[in-house]
C-alpha cells in the first residue's frame, strides 16, 4: 500500500513539474530573443490608434515585441488589472487611475522622474501620480468634462451658448429649449446617463473638487466628504432629472452618446472630450460644427468651471527584467516626445496633450482646443473623484444617487449616507 | 488485488491532483483569507471573526442574498415547468420536427451569459419600447429601470437560457418510461391528463432530483447574466450575491471581507442543495 502512495506521489510530482514547466515557458521575457513588453490598456476608445503606434515602434525596433491587452468600455478595468497582478501576469506598462492606484502598486512602480516624458509634462500634471515627491506615472493625456452641448440645437432654439454666463442663464437656456422641443424634434433636453456609475462620479466631481481646495493630495487624504456645495449639486440634479430622457436610470452611455446626442435627439449630455472619436466615427462633421462645452457654476453663480486634467498615468513595472524596463521607458518616451508620436497623439488619438512642445493649433476639434484653453486659463477643476476611497464612486455614491434620482430618498438622506460611507471606506 | 490498487491510484492521480490544485487548496486558502484583511497582494492583518461579524451588519449583502433567493425560487419553478412542457411537447410523435424543435429549444443554452444579457437588454429596452410606442401599453415601458422589472427581466432571461437544458434531462427520463405502462393505462381507460399525473409524473421523480439540483445551484451562482443585463442597477437593487461579493473584492478591494461573504454564500448553497436532494430523493419511486 505504501508503495502505491509513493507511486501516486511520484506521478503527482511529475505532473506538477510539467505544469510548472509550461507556465515558466509562457511567461519568460525572452520569447525568441525578443524583448517582450506587455502593455495593459484601459482606454478602449483609442485601442486601434495605440495598436498602430505599437506596430510603428516594432518596425523601428525589430527586437521588441509589444503585446497589448485592452480592457475597458463597460467593464471594470481596474478589477481586470488587479486580476492580472493577482495571477502573477503583471504587465510591464499599465495605466494608473490616480493616487490610490499609485499607492497600491507602489512597490512595482518605477520612479519616472528622469524620463524625458516626465520632464516635458505640463506643470502640475504629474501631481496625480506623485507620492512623497516621487512621480510614478507619465500622464496619458488631458481630459476635460462638463456639459457637452449641441450648439445647433441651442441656436435653433434661439439661445446663444456663448451668452450663458451664470447658473440662472443655464436654467433659462434649458427651459427655453424645453419649451421648443417639439419643433426641434428633441426627445428631451438632457441625455444624462444615469445608468453609468462613472458618469455620476464625474458629475459629482464638479461639486467635490472645490471642497477639497481643488487639490488632489487634499482630496486623497481627506477623511470626510461634507458636500459643502451640495445645495448647488441638488439644484443641478433636480434640473437634469426634470428635463432628462426617462427612465433616467436605464439610460446608458452608448444610447446617450451614440444614439440620442449624435442624432440631435438631446441637446445636453454630461461627458468629456473623449467622446469626440466616437462621434467622428459616426458623423465627422458633428464635432466640427455642432459640439460645444459648457461649464458648471458651483462655487459662485457666475463663475463657471469644467473639470480637466490627466485622467490616467502610464506606470512602468520596475520588477520586470532590466531590458524590459528600459524598453518600456523608451517606448513611452518615444510616444510622447518623438515627432511621429506627437503628431499621432494629437491627430490620431485626438488627445489633448499633457506635455509641452506640441503644436496646439494641430488639435483638430474645437472642443478639445477649448478644454485646453480653459485648463490654461485656470477655468478647470482637478479630477478629485479619482482620489476618493476605492469603490466609493461605484458602490456607495452611485446607488444612493440613483435612489435620489428615482425619488426613493431625500437629498438629506443621500448626503448623510454617502458622507458616512466616505469616512467608513477611507 | 495489489496490482489493481496501484493502477487505480495512478489513473486517479492526475484527476486528484487537478482537483487539489484548482479546488481544494484554493478553498482552504480562501477560508484562511476570510479571517484576514487582504488586499490581493498581501495579508495586512489577521482579524479573526471580524469579517463575519461585519457581513451580518451589511444591509446590501443581506439584501443581495434575499434577492438571489427570490430569483432562484422564481426561476427554478419557471425553468422546471417550462422545461417539462417542452420535453412533453418534443416527445410527441412529430417525425423529423422532434429533432428540429429540440435543437431550437436547446440553442439558448449554447450562448454565453454575457451575450444573452446584452441580447435581452436590447429586447427589454429597445424592442419593448417599440411595442409600447406602437400599442400604447404601459406594461412595456421602462423595463429594467426599476427593481421589479429588473427582477423579472433576470428571471425571464435565465428561464430562457436554462429551460432547453433541463428539457434534455426530462426527455431522457420520459423516453425511459416503458411503453407497456402507458399502453396498459390507456386500455384501462385513462385519459391524457390522468396518464400524465398518475403514470408519468411519479416516474419522473428522479428527473426532478437532477433538474431541481441543477437549476437551483445554477440560479444561485448567476453572475454574468446579471452583469450584462442590469449590472445590479437601479441602485444595486438587482444585485445578486455573487456580484456583491465581486464588488467588495475588486471595487472596494477588501478581498478578505469578500472571501468571508463567499464562504457564507457557499454554506448557504450547500445547505439548500443538500436539503433539496434529501427531499426529492425521498419521493423517488421504483418500478
Amino acid at each position: 500500500m505504501k508503495k502505491n502512495v509513493i507511486k501516486g506521489l511520484g506521478t503527482a510530482l511529475l505532473l506538477s513539474g510539467l505544469l510548472v514547466g509550461c507556465s515558466s515557458n509562457s511567461s519568460g521575457g525572452d520569447g525568441g530573443g525578443k524583448v517582450v513588453v506587455d502593455v495593459f490598456n484601459i482606454k478602449v476608445e483609442t485601442k486601434d490608434q495605440l495598436e498602430a503606434m505599437i506596430e510603428k515602434y516594432e518596425s523601428e525596433n525589430e527586437n521588441v515585441d509589444i503585446n497589448l491587452t485592452t480592457v475597458g468600455g463597460g467593464q471594470d478595468a481596474a478589477s481586470a488589472l488587479q486580476a492580472k497582478f493577482s495571477s502573477n501576469e503583471e504587465p510591464a506598462i499599465f495605466l494608473l487611475g490616480g493616487l490610490s492606484d499609485a499607492e497600491k502598486y507602489q512597490k512595482y512602480l518605477l520612479d519616472v522622474s528622469d524620463m524625458e516624458s516626465a520632464k516635458t509634462a505640463i506643470d502640475g500634471t504629474l501631481q496625480g501620480s506623485t507620492i512623497d515627491g516621487t512621480p510614478y506615472g507619465i500622464p496619458l493625456n488631458i481630459e476635460g468634462f462638463g456639459w457637452m452641448i449641441n450648439k445647433e440645437i441651442f441656436t435653433s432654439a434661439g439661445v446663444d451658448p456663448a451668452s450663458i454666463a451664470s447658473y440662472d442663464d443655464f436654467v433659462k437656456a434649458v427651459e427655453t429649449i424645453d419649451s421648443k422641443k417639439e419643433e426641434l424634434g428633441l426627445e428631451a433636453v438632457f441625455g444624462f446617463s444615469g445608468k453609468e456609475d462613472w458618469v455620476t462620479s464625474q458629475f459629482s466631481n464638479h461639486f467635490t473638487a472645490p471642497e477639497f481646495d481643488n487639490d488632489l493630495n487634499v482630496a486623497y487624504e481627506s477623511t470626510e466628504l461634507t458636500y459643502k456645495y451640495g445645495d448647488r449639486m441638488k439644484e443641478y440634479t433636480d434640473l437634469i432629472n426634470q428635463y432628462n430622457v426617462q427612465p433616467i436610470l436605464s439610460l446608458d452611455y452608448s444610447t446617450s452618446v451614440e444614439e440620442l446626442f449624435i442624432n440631435d435627439k438631446v441637446a445636453i449630455i454630461h461627458q468629456g472630450n473623449w467622446i469626440v472619436p466616437s462621434l467622428d466615427s459616426i458623423d465627422p462633421t458633428f464635432s466640427q460644427e455642432k459640439l460645444g462645452i459648457l461649464p458648471l457654476y458651483v462655487s459662485g453663480d457666475d463663475e463657471g468651471f469644467i473639470s480637466a486634467g490627466p485622467s490616467w498615468f502610464w506606470g512602468i513595472n520596475k520588477e520586470k527584467d532590466e531590458e524590459v524596463v528600459e524598453t518600456s521607458k523608451d517606448f513611452i518616451d518615444w510616444m510622447y516626445t518623438s515627432d511621429y508620436g506627437k503628431q499621432q497623439i494629437v491627430e490620431e488619438f485626438k488627445y489633448i496633450p499633457a506635455h509641452d512642445g506640441y503644436d496646439i493649433e494641430s488639435i483638430t476639434d474645437p472642443v478639445s482646443k477649448e478644454v485646453y484653453q480653459m485648463l490654461l486659463d485656470e477655468k478647470a477643476r482637478v479630477w478629485a473623484h479619482n482620489q476618493h476611497p476605492n469603490g466609493f464612486g461605484s458602490t456607495a455614491f452611485f446607488p444612493e444617487y440613483q435612489k435620489y434620482l428615482n425619488g426613493d430618498i431625500s437629498w438629506d438622506e443621500f448626503t448623510a449616507t454617502t458622507s458616512s460611507k466616505f469616512t467608513e471606506m477611507r | 488485488m495489489k496490482m489493481r490498487n496501484s493502477t487505480y491510484w495512478i489513473f486517479l492521480a492526475p484527476c486528484l491532483l487537478a482537483l487539489a490544485m484548482v479546488l481544494i487548496l484554493p478553498f482552504f486558502q480562501g477560508v484562511y483569507y476570510s479571517f484576514t484583511e487582504y488586499n490581493g497582494f498581501e495579508v495586512t492583518e489577521f482579524v479573526g471573526l471580524d469579517n463575519y461579524i461585519k457581513l451580518f451588519q451589511d444591509d446590501q449583502f443581506l439584501y443581495s442574498l434575499l434577492f438571489t433567493g427570490g430569483f432562484s425560487v422564481a426561476s427554478v419553478i419557471g425553468i422546471n415547468i417550462i422545461g417539462l412542457l417542452l420535453a412533453l411537447f418534443v416527445t410527441q410523435k412529430m417525425g423529423k420536427f422532434n429533432t428540429v424543435f429540440r435543437t431550437i429549444f436547446f440553442m439558448p443554452n449554447l450562448i454565453g451569459g454575457i451575450i444573452l444579457g446584452f441580447i435581452w437588454q436590447f429586447i427589454f429596452l429597445k424592442a419593448f419600447e417599440g411595442i409600447a410606442d406602437l400599442t400604447g401599453l404601459d406594461f412595456f415601458k421602462g423595463w429594467l429601470a426599476d427593481t421589479e422589472t429588473g427582477f423579472w427581466g433576470l428571471v425571464i432571461l435565465f428561464i430562457w437560457q436554462m429551460s432547453g437544458y433541463i428539457m434534455i434531462i426530462y426527455i431522457s427520463f420520459l423516453n425511459n418510461i416503458p411503453d407497456e405502462l402507458i399502453e396498459a393505462s390507456t386500455i384501462d381507460g385513462a385519459n391524457v391528463w390522468q396518464r400524465f399525473w398518475k403514470i408519468k409524473f411519479p416516474l419522473l421523480a428522479p428527473a426532478f432530483t437532477v433538474s431541481l439540483f441543477l437549476s437551483l445551484s445554477n440560479a444561485f451562482k448567476v453572475y454574468d447574466q446579471n452583469m450584462a443585463l442590469t449590472a445590479g442597477g437601479p441602485f444595486s437593487s438587482t444585485q445578486m450575491a455573487t456580484m456583491n461579493i465581486y464588488d467588495s473584492a475588486f471595487k472596494v478591494q477588501e478581498m478578505g471581507y469578500a472571501q468571508a461573504k463567499a464562504i457564507i454564500f457557499l454554506l448557504i448553497i450547500t445547505v439548500i442543495s443538500v436539503i433539496q436532494l434529501y427531499m426529492t430523493r425521498k419521493r423517488e419511486t421504483d418500478l
